[in-house]
């Protein structure tokens, strides 16, 4: 039976369907969660077409690690934790590449193009969070995307990043301090 | 709704960023506030294009595998078939299966190649 909507559908109908090979449970769960991912990988690499490849990644990666997904922790976890590892690797890869091939600075490794908002404020208020993430190293900034932009709890950050909760704390006591500076000066 | 300026938007973040606690209702606010994030529109169509194209590219893939392997079966079959044959042949033309009747030999011995050869 083909179902109309799957939006008031349970996750995990929609993730046994879904590994069944229905497409359109598939693109529920793409559709729930690509907000949650663009927070992560857009507030730390910008708004551009490689964050959006990198959110496409994301969403691939959980479809072939679908069957490997034991209903331990809830999905948006294991979704965040995927959207996590490629955003840090891809920073990686960046500050690799443009160490090798670029004299320019670290801000060239990011590309913003904040668009789509509606007002200039708008527009100015996520140029602000974005330029003071930018400016931290990717270990605080990462704590402060879990923290400030997706709201999650000190365990589940610690959970996500798979780090000891005293970590996460030692770590956001310091990214807090950084970013603290940093808007100041902006 | 009215939006809050970018020094209203720093000081909010500093002001939140003294807390430990719970962060939800911040990030709902800076949410509101505009500091939002999503991909472009199409991005659901272009992760499920890319997800099936490939499940099925993979599939046509392995389908002309398995089509080579049956035809080279069929191929190194045809070719045993052919070396029973030869064999056989060989056997009943020259009565046995040695290297000179393999090269058909036979009936040449050592010594009259070796005067063939030299003319004595």
């Amino acid at each position: 039976m083909i179902k109309e909507s799957y939006s008031a559908v349970e996750e995990n109908e929609l993730v046994r369907a879904a590994l069944g090979g229905d497409k359109q449970a598939f693109g529920e769960i793409v559709t729930r969660y690509r907000k949650m991912v663009a927070r992560t990988v857009k507030s730390m690499l910008g708004d551009s077409v490689f964050a959006e490849d990198i959110g496409q990644e994301v969403f691939i990666k959980l479809y072939y690690s679908l069957p490997e997904f034991r209903g331990e922790a809830k999905l948006s976890t294991y979704i965040q934790r995927i959207a996590v590892n490629l955003t840090l690797n891809e920073i990686k890869r960046r500050k690799r590449f443009f160490s090798m091939f670029s004299q320019k600075g670290n801000n060239e490794m990011y590309e913003f193009e904040v668009a789509d908002q509606d007002t200039q404020e708008q527009r100015e208020a996520t140029e602000i969070v974005n330029k003071a993430l930018k400016e931290m190293d990717p270990k605080f900034s990462i704590i402060i995307t879990m923290r400030m932009l997706q709201g999650y709890s000190t365990k589940e950050t610690a959970e996500i990043l798979d780090l000891p909760i005293g970590t996460v704390l030692s770590r956001l006591s310091r990214a807090q301090d950084q970013l603290k500076k940093i808007l100041e000066k902006l | 709704m009215t939006t809050m300026n970018s020094s209203e938007i720093k000081k909010l973040l500093i002001s939140s960023l003294n807390t430990d606690g719970d962060t939800t209702e911040l990030s709902a606010r800076l949410e509101r506030e505009g500091i939002s994030y999503d991909f472009s529109e199409d991005f659901t169509d272009k992760v499920l294009n890319k997800i099936y194209e490939t499940k099925v590219k993979v599939s046509r893939e392995v389908d002309f595998v398995k089509s080579l392997n049956i035809a080279f079966y069929r191929i190194a079959l045809t070719g045993v078939a052919a070396i029973v044959v030869l064999l056989i042949s060989i056997f009943l033309m020259e009565g046995s299966l040695s290297f000179n009747s393999f090269l058909g030999l036979s009936d040449s011995y050592d010594e009259t190649i070796v005067s063939l050869l030299t003319g004595n």
